[in-house]
């Protein structure tokens, strides 16, 4: 097991992810069905600020309970069979939340100060937010038409520093993560609201990010294995076992805030408005990570590997030890032909998981660019 | 090469701190947002038509009146047609919101006595009207006395325009400090219908003794500009008016009016709209100061926008067909201003409030200290992860992260303090969310290293070369968050935008930081003895060079 982390943390683990890419894709397909089921079937539940109507929002006492509140609106002549009344948290800091369609603004303030009364607390202490349906719309117009120019900018900024394979295999990532976490909300019925949206283009932001570290490894790759015949296959599959310790440990990094907001803040603290969030977000950057390494990259693979200077490569990969000396030395196994090192592959792939020892003698100069200068006395 | 790595540590060390020093100085602190100190939020839409200027008009009025209020800090953010006014800590969220949401109007008034605000309080017994007089005195307005005239041929001429009311001009020459001279001016010197308005102290001392024997029929004054009554009024020009019930509204224009030179002044044009309601109303009202009938005894029309008196131009003519002409010792400045007023008062904006919350101040509090100590927590735990994975390298980062928390905690504080800058709940969770971003770019530096290290190269060859190549992988990954929040500033609105503000900052820092801070500090301790002995990341190079292969991990598992 040891011997595992090891090479996890040299950066020398020999996965064949684009081996296994259909294992990724399975999986992503099945989340992608789930959702657009759950989404066809039930929706989302969108929040006020979407579809407009007004919440309040009151500290929970023995005088203020859910039948009580419902008290409330009767009185104040509101369909009560419609409102969405529950209660956040529980004890001392406990509340309740309700939420109607719209309102006038008299009734929103009599509301308000009747729920105060009901509490025993001041009417300031009573949240209140109000919301038309036309803004909501209007905010919902307004984040699509973002994400679209978004959409735009990355792309051509993407085509501009890579390529647009790789554009391409980018936003599909994207893509797919934003509608696993929509899938989330869906499926679980989370309520939609502001919070969320910023946590879903966090997700793309970060998915992006994700995916532009991975590519620019790729891309060093494939100049450095510009000379030789490697197929994509093989350039993409070092490079993602090259990254991998780096993309846990951003994961990882990047994980640990959110679960403590997510624990913390919205467990322990009862912020309601961060659970949520914590959530969509924790979601999305896990998928993010996971969908730039077993969905944009093997992507990227399929369409790459069809260019002429690869097409001949096809299904010439690189398993095991040989795919050491690739990301250790730079060079291929030189010795076989492309099609013995086919025939042998299962064969060497079985011996060298278990341990992949560096095969025979490597040149040192093919470890690096240039070789490194030999060690000097320090002068100290 | 060394002398300059340290040169760009100390500076980003010496910045950080004296920005920090600066701000600790300076009493600045970041602002909190509504939703998390606890107030009102409103958010304004202009309904139905309405020109640019108008709204810019709307918008300074709301501003007015948030000031009015008295909130600490208020925001008030332009968001294209939308306005987002937000109070936070406001007392009384209720009425707050419905002062800030009423539509402003522009009404004339005839004024029926005008002067400099006595400011001395021993002699100021109005009780309501102290504080807008008070306010008034230091303005040094150059708003003159202002004239108006038919646009017509004959008006035009010199010798049927009589100079402006030579009474306002001494007004103004006088100095508002000096208590005798702080009087009325006798603005209807030519023709001093009414014996009352010749005491002037009378007036402004106890302006309703006035009101009895000035206005009958309207014995109520009124001090917060309600149309139909007699009202004390604050001028641009620093002077109070007395003003009467307004004989016309702002409708009474076309949506026209410009500002030109004319004869060597600027000169406000506007049209008359027609029918009743407005070349008839306006002429009604301009026959009687015209007249300076009791109910108009100065002869000025005082064009009012929402409580203030813009302009008070003395009425040249009682019969205006088709526009309105109104001339004056005025700036460029003034002239638009006032345009910009008259067409604001014809087509007054009306906002819809879209949305409108306000969050109890224990609600915020709640979710502060959630924040706050959830984004602690995280941070520690992101620390005790690195340190187990990297060691003594990871003090880097710590030392790395205390800076990029300086600047980014100067950098709030002070836009706080500049802008009106506020920290929002979707702020802090995009700082929080940041904070994944910059631990990554020491991420990729590092397992850089570590390859580099591997291959066989000495730490102190390496720490430059991947410093080279992650820059360029930080630069590219940054580029794309960059992209994002610019995009979220630009076209959307509330909560996202806070949040785009909040990425984009930390991930400019993020920048800065990698470059001047976490490059020269691991490129000079790759070369000091400290880190070179023993191996600094777990790692040794592997042996390559001929001979048993022996991989450490292969051979120890």
């Amino acid at each position: 097991m040891s011997g595992r982390w090891q090479r996890l943390y040299r950066g020398e683990t020999t996965a064949d992810f684009f081996g296994r890419r259909w294992w990724g894709f399975g999986l992503s397909l099945a989340l992608l069905a789930v959702t657009i089921g759950s989404l066809f079937i039930q929706g989302l539940d969108l929040g006020i600020d979407f579809k407009g109507g007004v919440a309040w929002e009151a500290p929970a006492t023995k005088e203020l309970t859910i039948e009580e509140a419902r008290g409330v609106l009767e009185a104040n002549k509101i369909e009560a069979d419609n409102a969405k009344i529950q209660t956040l948290g529980s004890g001392d800091g406990g509340r309740i939340r309700i939420q109607v369609g719209e309102q006038t603004p008299q009734t929103r303030d009599a509301v308000q100060s009747d729920l105060a009364k009901k509490s025993g607390v001041k009417t300031e202490d009573v949240s209140v937010s109000d919301v038309s349906s036309s803004w909501g719309r209007s905010i919902t117009e307004k984040a699509i038409r973002a994400l679209l120019v978004f959409f735009l900018l990355v792309s051509v900024y993407i085509a501009w520093r890579f390529e647009w394979k790789m554009t391409l295999s980018a936003i599909a990532a994207m893509t797919h993560d934003v509608v696993v976490a929509v899938g989330i909300y869906s499926i679980f019925q989370f309520q939609v609201t502001p919070a969320t949206v910023i946590a879903f283009l966090t997700i793309l932001g970060y998915s992006l990010y994700d995916t532009v570290v991975v590519f620019d490894k790729v891309k060093d790759n494939s100049e450095r294995f510009a000379a030789q015949r490697v197929s994509y296959a093989d350039i993409t599959n070092v490079s993602m076992n090259q990254v991998l310790m780096r993309s846990l440990n951003t994961s990882f990094s990047s994980l640990l805030p959110v679960l403590s907001l997510l624990l913390l803040g919205a467990g322990l603290l009862r912020a309601v408005a961060l659970q949520e969030f914590a959530l969509a977000l924790f979601v999305g950057m896990a998928t993010g990570a996971y969908s730039s390494i077993c969905i944009a990259t093997p992507l990227l693979t399929i369409m790459k590997q069809r260019e002429p200077k690869y097409r001949t490569l096809i299904g010439q990969v690189s398993l095991g030890a040989e795919m050491t000396q690739l990301t250790t030395t730079g060079a291929p196994v030189s010795r076989r032909s492309s099609r013995a090192a086919a025939s042998s592959e299962g064969e060497v792939s079985v011996r060298d998981e278990a341990e992949p020892v560096g095969t025979a003698a490597q040149r040192a100069a093919a470890v690096l660019s240039h070789p490194p200068r030999p060690r000097k006395k320090r002068r100290r | 090469m060394a002398r300059r790595l340290l040169f760009s540590l100390i500076g980003i060390v010496v910045v950080a701190v004296a920005a920090v020093s600066a701000n600790l100085i300076a009493g600045n602190s970041p602002s909190l947002g509504l939703d998390l100190q606890g107030g009102a939020s409103v958010t304004l839409e202009p309904e139905g038509e309405f020109d640019a200027d108008a709204l810019s008009v709307a918008v300074e009025i709301i501003r007015q009146r948030v000031d009015s209020i008295g909130v600490a800090e208020p925001e008030i953010i332009r968001q294209g047609d939308t306005v987002v006014v937000n109070l936070p800590g406001v007392k009384d969220q209720k009425r707050a919101l419905e002062i800030v949401g009423r539509t402003g109007e522009v009404l004339m008034r005839p004024v029926l006595q005008s002067g400099v605000p006595n400011d001395n309080p021993s002699t100021t017994t109005v009780a309501g009207a102290t504080t807008t007089v008070a306010g008034a005195t230091t303005t040094s307005s150059a708003a003159s006395p202002t004239t108006l005239a038919a646009d017509t041929p004959a008006s035009i001429a010199p010798t049927t325009v009589p100079a402006p009311g030579s009474g306002l001009r001494l007004v103004k020459a006088a100095p508002a400090t000096t208590v005798p001279e702080t009087t009325l001016p006798p603005a209807t010197a030519a023709k001093p219908t009414d014996t009352t308005t010749t005491s002037p102290d009378l007036l402004l001392a106890t302006p309703y003794t006035t009101t009895t024997t000035l206005a009958p029929p309207t014995p109520e004054v009124s001090l917060t500009n309600e149309a139909d009554k007699i009202a004390i009024l604050s001028g641009r020009d620093g002077l109070v008016y007395y003003a009467g019930p307004a004989g016309a509204d702002g409708q009474v224009f076309e949506n026209d009016a410009g500002a030109e030179i004319s004869n060597g002044g600027w000169v406000v044009t506007v049209g008359l709209r027609d029918g009743s309601q407005g070349e008839d109303a306006w002429n009604a009202l301009a026959n009687e100061c015209f007249t300076k009938s009791q109910s108009c005894p100065t002869g000025q029309i005082a064009i009012v926008l929402d409580g203030e008196v813009i302009s008070a131009p003395v009425v040249q003519t009682n019969n205006f067909s088709g526009n309105v002409q109104i001339t004056g010792d005025f700036s460029e400045r003034e002239a638009r201003d006032l345009a910009k007023i008259l067409e604001f008062g014809a087509v007054p904006v009306r906002f819809s409030a879209p949305t409108a919350q306000t969050v109890s101040a224990t609600l915020g509090q709640d979710s502060l200290d959630a924040a706050l100590i959830a984004g602690l927590v995280g941070v520690a735990l992101v620390l005790i992860f690195l340190i187990l994975y990297y060691r003594r390298l990871a003090l880097v980062v710590l030392v790395g992260l205390a800076i990029s928390g300086m600047l980014q905690w100067s950098l709030i504080s002070w836009l706080s303090e500049r802008n009106g800058l506020a920290l929002s709940l979707s702020g802090a969770a995009g700082i929080i969310v940041s904070i994944g971003v910059t631990v990554d770019s020491y991420v990729v530096f590092f397992e850089k290293l570590k390859d580099d290290v591997l291959a066989g190269r000495m730490l102190r060859n390496s720490a430059t070369r991947s410093f080279q190549s992650a820059w360029r992988t930080i630069l590219a990954a940054d580029t794309v968050s960059l992209i994002g929040a610019v995009v979220l500033w630009y076209l959307t609105v509330g909560a996202v935008r806070g949040f785009a503000f909040f990425l984009a900052l930390s991930t400019l820092c993020d920048m800065v930081i990698a470059y001047f801070y976490t490059r020269p500090t691991v490129i000079l301790l790759s070369r000091s003895r400290l880190m070179n002995k023993g191996k600094m990341l777990g790692v040794s190079a592997r042996r390559v060079l001929g001979g048993e292969p022996t991989l450490e991990g292969g051979a120890r598992s």
